[in-house]
Formats: structure tokens, C-alpha cells, sequence
């Protein structure tokens, strides 16, 4: 698995303040910090506090791009500001994120079309976040769909069957690993999937420790990839240790300095 | 693996009309997928639908069987792209060529004696490929003929010519040759004359998308088991098409999910032994080459030896007593276990000591020092009995075994199981040179 660094978001003050002040070296660096510790994308987020998203998306991605060659996810419900980062992507980036929703599907598999960028789907709807794994599935089953009829690959589509936080949706836990094991089944080769690892922790105790034994529990379901923390040393240890088991990466000695310094 | 949700989505008429029960295709769809619904349901479904998921429980590489009675040879049924994933199954079947303008007899008599030992191991070559050359119909049948007399092993028939063809098939079919090759331009007699005796077919495009387009339609038309050969007598080119056959195979792509043959153009007898090995390594089910000096097929046969091992079995050599170097009673006896990468690094370091040596190999199911003593497999008793099985006592006038340090602590049991001085090595072979000059310099 490999993350999807989320530091670059204007909910933290810090970018908030480059946001504001167009000084971007707290932008960049963090872009170095994640990129050192094993990112595998750059999340940029303007974050609420920002009034102008298609401005600020470009300068972020701009000011992100000269000091990281890390590909980036592009995460705003503006799809206009999408837009405006995808034009200036060096590297195709994943867009981060549409629900299963007609027309907002058409419009983002169209645009990935166009970039040649992957798209975060996720298994949701207008009517919200379903309960159980069946219902996240068909919801899945529609992105594949559509994204299929846009001509996208699905080794480009990251399906995030959506985690709930463990203190008030516990039960959405079991549904989640589920779904990330059927999702495998519906195409092949398969869509990849992805996940907000951070949501399973919201307003817990222990967080570090309740991301990181999720992380590894969702590995061993199949999962590619997370938005999470980069910084955190013993998630990404812990990664490394999960893909050593699940056969996804040779081992040697220094795994988990081979699994941080991939870049 | 069969067919994924969105595969059958794709077959569907997409008409939404809740007629098989199931509130939408796609829904539909993804029952079909977990097997919780059946196709019947759908009264609008498209016969090529239905094909495309029947073909889906088929194995994705068809086997095809060649020869009859007690030596046949099997093609296909494959299912890796690499060894190292599972195995490889079904090894490659090695045909020599053989011109109809030559004495084929003499060659089909000298062909039926190659049988070669290696490592305790039986190799044949399988089959014999009598070539058209003289464009005769009555002389082609007539070499088929005297091969048939002189080898029971496989038979390859080789014409484009369906006339000469059909009166050599008419003489072997009884052997259930393979005929090669069925080509656009004779291809409905071809696919007529395997269907109705029975045997093997090969199919030879103009390149690999005429093939793969004319082994489906011989299959369609009722050949059973069909071969494909690309056309392509280049050697990159031909490792690509075998490539792409064996990948879009195990992709279930439509019309590919059939074995491959290669034809080994290369005129010096060495360069053919290194393409063959190219096709080998590259999924080729039969390679027709004309080299058939002992000391050209041998490396090949060794090398489809290896390559079809399976890899998550741990290689063993035969157990028992070698001889390393010219031994004499007075040779020092070292003991080993019989995995082959343990045996093999004990012998290089013997061999580098200079001294003649017996290396006794202790059968432990092939595994190696530390895990078979673990297990065990590697103990003063089973020693004890190896030296006694290979009648060590007579070959040598002394009671010294050296035994490795790994293994020190079964010195004491070896020596009361058997009589004989545990002498203990070094823990690493790397040591015997420098343990040889310590303990047994003239």
C-alpha cells in the first residue's frame, strides 16, 4: 500500500497562513518531508478557509511541483479547481474525489479522460454513505461502469468504500474490510481502492494506534492506497511490515528504509 | 477465475427491464459474478453472451494431446506467466526435423535410441518432424511410413500440400500425429483432414492475428485440439508472439487460449540450441529444431528439466556416495545432506581443496543441514545407516567422517550408531579448503 500524503491542506494553520500570505515554505515543506518519508502522492487541499479554490489550487500545485517530482492528488468538490490543477499537473495526478452521482461522474471520468489523470471514486451517493458491504459494492460497480464507458483503465480508479470513525460508526468497520474484498472481484484486471485512513480515529483516544492497526487490517483486505499521515514513522513502519507479508515487496533487512526511500 | 462483474455487465442488453428479477444489469451482473443468479434469467441475453461465459469455465489454455498408445506427449493447459508464481506444467515437447528427401529410416532408428541419464533422471527427445521437402506426395507418405516402422514416438507431419498430407495421415493416423500446418490457403481441407481422423492440428498465420483468427475458426469448425504457430521466424518476433499468446491467454482474450509451437530457423547447430532455449523459457508448447547431436540436446533437455521443476519443492540430488576427484582408500569422507544447493556448495569447496574426496549424501527429502537435523532427517543414526547402505567400509581403509559444524552436537551419536570418528568441519563448506590443509596435508 502506499500513502496518500494529507498534509497539504488548508485545514492545518500553516498552510492556511501560505495560503493567505503567498509564502510557500511551509507548502514546500512538507512536499519534501512526505516525498522523504515515502509518500506516493502529494494531497493538495486549499482547505474551507479559502475563498478563491481555482486560484489557489494552481498555486499550490505550482509552488508543490518545484520542489517534488511526487505525484499529486488533487482533493476539492470544485471541480473547476480541479481543472485548473490538472492543466498544470507535470505528472498525471489522481483526482480526490466523486461519488457514484450522475452528472458529477460525467464530468470528472471526462476530465480524467482528457489528463490522463486517476480518479478517486467513492462509494456513495446522493442518499449518503450505505451500511453494508453489498450496497458499497453496487456503488462500485457503478463507478467501474462509468468509468469504463470514459475509456479509463480500471488500474486508474481508486474505489474508497468510506471508513466511518470507531467511536460512532463501529459497525461500518467489518462492512469496510468486506467491500475492499469483493471490489477485487468485479473487474479484471481489478479497480484499485484507497481509503481516508485518518476518519477511523476522529475524536478517539490513541489515534496513532488505531490508524495503524487499521491500516495494516485493510492491507490484508487488499488494500492500494490511503490519504493519511506520511509523517507518522509507525504507520509507515507498519506498512512496510504489512507488505512484506502480503508479498508485495522483497524482503531484506532494511525494509522499511527500502519502503520509505521508493522515491 | 470467471467472469468479473463488469465483464458480464458488458454482455448484457443494458435494457433495465427487471425481467429476471433483479432491479437493474448491473445488478444483474454482479449476482451472475457471485454465482447467486443464472444467465437463464434474462430473456434478452445475446448468444455470444452466453459463449463468453461458458468459455469463462474453461481452463484458459486448451491441452492438446499428441501421439497414442504408450508415448504420448501433452501441450497446454497452462496457467502462469512465470515459473516462480506456480509452475509450469506440461514440458516442451522437442521435435527433430527430418527431410522426406533423406534416409528417414536410418534417422527414425537413430532417433528411437536417443534416451539420456542425468541426475538420475530419464530425458527423451519426443517427437520426429518428417518434412515435405521433395514436394511428393507418394514420397512423403513413404518416409511417414518408415519412421512409423523404426519409432513408437510422436509423429509430426509437416506439408502445406493437403494431397500429401492426406495420404500421410491416411498411413499414421492410427498415432495421432500432429499436422502443421493449416494455412490460409489450404485451410478447409487441412481442418477437414484433422477433424475427420481425429488428430492434432497446428495452424500457421502470415502473423500472429491470421493465426490466432484460423485456430478459432478450426476450432469452430470442430478440431478439437489445435496448436498455434505465429508464423513468425524471427527470433525476437517469435518470442514476442509466444509472449502475447501465453498473456492474452491467461487474460481469457478471445481465440488465444491455445498452445504455441516454434520452428528453430538458425543454421549453426549451437545458435539453434540457443533460440530453442529462447522459445523454452518463452511458453513454447513444441520447438521443431534440426540439431540432434547428443551434445546439443542434452544442455536443452537439461535446461526444460529445470525450467519445469517445481519451485516451491526443494531440489535434491540422488543420496549416496560421490566420488570427488581420484579417490583411494585413504580419501577423506566428508557428510552432507542431498538438497542440491547444500550438496552442490560442499562439493565446489572439496573440489578447491585439491584432495580426492567421498562425499557421502544423506537422503533428507532434499532439505538442508540445520532443517533436516531439525526435522529429524539428518542425525547419527541416518548417517549411520548411509555408510552402511553405500558400502563405505570397502572403499576405504580408515573410520574418519567429517560432519558439519553446524551439526557438532550428533558427533557422540554418530560415533556409538556406527563405529566410525566423527570428525567436526567447519560450520561453513567455505572452510574445507582451509580444514583440508589442517587435518589432511600429505
Amino acid at each position: 500500500m502506499l500513502i496518500i500524503g494529507e498534509r497539504i491542506n488548508g485545514m492545518f494553520k500553516d498552510i492556511a497562513n501560505a495560503i493567505r500570505t503567498g509564502d510557500p515554505t511551509a507548502v514546500q515543506m512538507w512536499a519534501k518531508k512526505q516525498e522523504k518519508n515515502g509518500a506516493g502522492w502529494l494531497d493538495i487541499n486549499t482547505g474551507p478557509a479559502s475563498d478563491d479554490p481555482v486560484k489557489h489550487m494552481k498555486w499550490l500545485v505550482e509552488v508543490t511541483q518545484e520542489v517534488s517530482d511526487v505525484p499529486l492528488a488533487l482533493d476539492s468538490t470544485n471541480y473547476d479547481a480541479i481543472e485548473a490543477g490538472l492543466e498544470i499537473c507535470k505528472i498525471p495526478p489522481l483526482i480526490n474525489s466523486v461519488p457514484a452521482e450522475w452528472p458529477k461522474m460525467e464530468r470528472v471520468f471526462e476530465m480524467a479522460q482528457k489528463y490522463n489523470a486517476g480518479v478517486i471514486g467513492l462509494a456513495m451517493n446522493e442518499k449518503g454513505i450505505p451500511k453494508d458491504a453489498e450496497s458499497r459494492v453496487a456503488l462500485a460497480m457503478e463507478l467501474c461502469a462509468c468509468a469504463d464507458g470514459y475509456g479509463i483503465s480500471m488500474e486508474d480508479l481508486y474505489i474508497d468504500p468510506l471508513l466511518l470513525p470507531v467511536n460512532v460508526g463501529q459497525d461500518h468497520g467489518p462492512e469496510v474490510l468486506e467491500t475492499l474484498r469483493q471490489i477485487k472481484t468485479l473487474s479484471d484486471p481489478a479497480p484499485k481502492t484507497t481509503i481516508g485512513l485518518s476518519n477511523i480515529s476522529q475524536g478517539t483516544k490513541k489515534r496513532e494506534l488505531i490508524n495503524r492497526i487499521c491500516a495494516v487490517m485493510l492491507i490484508a483486505a487488499g488494500l492500494d492506497t490511503a490519504v493519511g499521515d506520511a509523517c507518522d514513522d509507525e504507520l509507515m513502519e507498519a506498512i512496510a511490515t504489512a507488505r512484506l507479508i502480503m508479498n508485495l515487496d522483497i524482503y531484506c533487512d532494511s525494509f522499511v528504509q527500502v519502503y520509505k526511500n521508493r522515491w | 477465475m470467471g467472469l468479473t462483474g463488469l465483464q458480464i455487465f458488458k454482455l448484457l442488453p443494458k435494457t433495465n427491464c427487471k425481467e429476471c428479477g433483479v432491479a437493474t444489469c448491473m445488478a444483474f451482473a454482479m449476482a451472475l459474478a457471485n454465482s447467486k443468479a443464472s444467465l437463464d434469467q434474462c430473456p434478452y441475453v445475446s448468444d455470444e453472451a452466453k459463449e463468453q461465459l461458458d468459455a469463462a469455465a474453461a481452463p484458459p489454455i486448451k491441452k492438446v494431446t499428441l501421439g497414442a498408445g504408450d508415448f504420448v506427449r501433452t501441450m497446454g493447459d497452462e496457467t502462469e506467466l512465470f515459473r516462480h508464481d506456480k509452475k509450469f506444467f506440461n514440458e516442451t515437447v522437442i521435435a527433430i526435423m527430418v527431410d522426406d528427401t533423406e534416409d528417414v529410416a536410418a534417422k527414425a532408428e537413430s532417433f528411437d535410441k536417443k534416451v539420456y541419464e542425468r541426475v538420475g533422471l530419464t530425458f527423451y527427445t519426443d517427437a520426429l518432424a518428417i518434412i515435405n521437402a521433395s514436394g511428393d506426395a507418394g514420397k512423403f507418405k513413404a518416409a511417414v511410413e518408415a519412421a512409423m516402422g523404426k519409432t513408437n514416438r510422436v509423429l509430426v507431419l509437416c506439408s502445406e500440400d493437403a494431397d500429401a498430407m492426406a495420404a500421410a495421415v491416411e498411413a499414421a493416423a492410427d498415432r495421432k500425429p500432429l499436422i502443421c500446418s493449416a494455412t490460409a490457403a489450404n485451410f478447409d481441407k487441412m481442418v477437414e483432414l484433422a477433424v475427420s481422423k481425429g488428430c492434432p492440428l497446428s495452424v500457421k498465420g502470415a502473423n500472429l492475428e491470421e493465426a490466432v483468427e484460423l485456430a478459432t475458426k478450426a476450432a469452430a469448425a470442430g478440431a478439437k485440439e489445435v496448436v498455434i504457430d505465429s508464423g513468425s521466424r524471427q527470433v525476437s518476433q517469435t518470442v514476442a508472439d509466444l509472449t502475447q499468446l501465453r498473456r492474452q491467454a491467461l487474460k481469457r482474450t478471445k481465440g488465444f487460449g491455445f498452445p504455441a509451437m516454434a520452428v528453430v530457423t538458425a543454421e549453426d547447430p549451437m545458435d539453434q540450441v540457443v533460440e530453442a532455449v529462447s522459445y523454452m523459457s518463452n511458453y513454447a508448447g513444441l520447438i521443431a529444431l534440426k540439431a540432434d547431436d547428443d551434445a546439443l540436446l542434452l544442455p536443452l533437455m537439461a535446461w526444460r528439466q529445470n525450467l519445469y521443476t517445481d519451485p516451491q519443492k526443494p531440489i535434491a540430488v540422488e543420496p549416496g556416495l560421490k566420488e570427488i576427484g581420484d579417490v583411494t582408500p585413504d580419501s577423506p569422507v566428508y557428510t552432507t545432506t542431498n538438497f542440491s544447493l547444500t550438496y552442490y556448495i560442499v562439493e565446489g569447496e572439496v573440489e578447491a581443496s585439491k584432495v580426492p574426496s567421498y562425499i557421502l549424501s544423506v537422503d533428507t527429502d532434499g532439505i538442508s543441514v540445520l532443517t533436516g537435523f531439525a526435522a529429524g532427517k539428518f542425525t547419527g543414526d541416518t548417517i549411520a545407516a548411509a555408510i552402511k547402505e553405500t558400502g563405505l567400509e570397502e572403499k576405504v581403509n580408515h573410520k574418519n567422517i567429517v560432519i558439519p559444524g553446524g551439526v557438532a552436537v550428533i558427533s557422540g551419536k554418530l560415533e556409538d550408531a556406527s563405529g566410525w570418528k566423527a570428525m567436526v568441519g567447519p560450520r561453513e563448506a567455505s572452510g574445507i579448503p582451509k580444514f583440508v590443509r589442517e587435518n589432511f596435508a600429505k
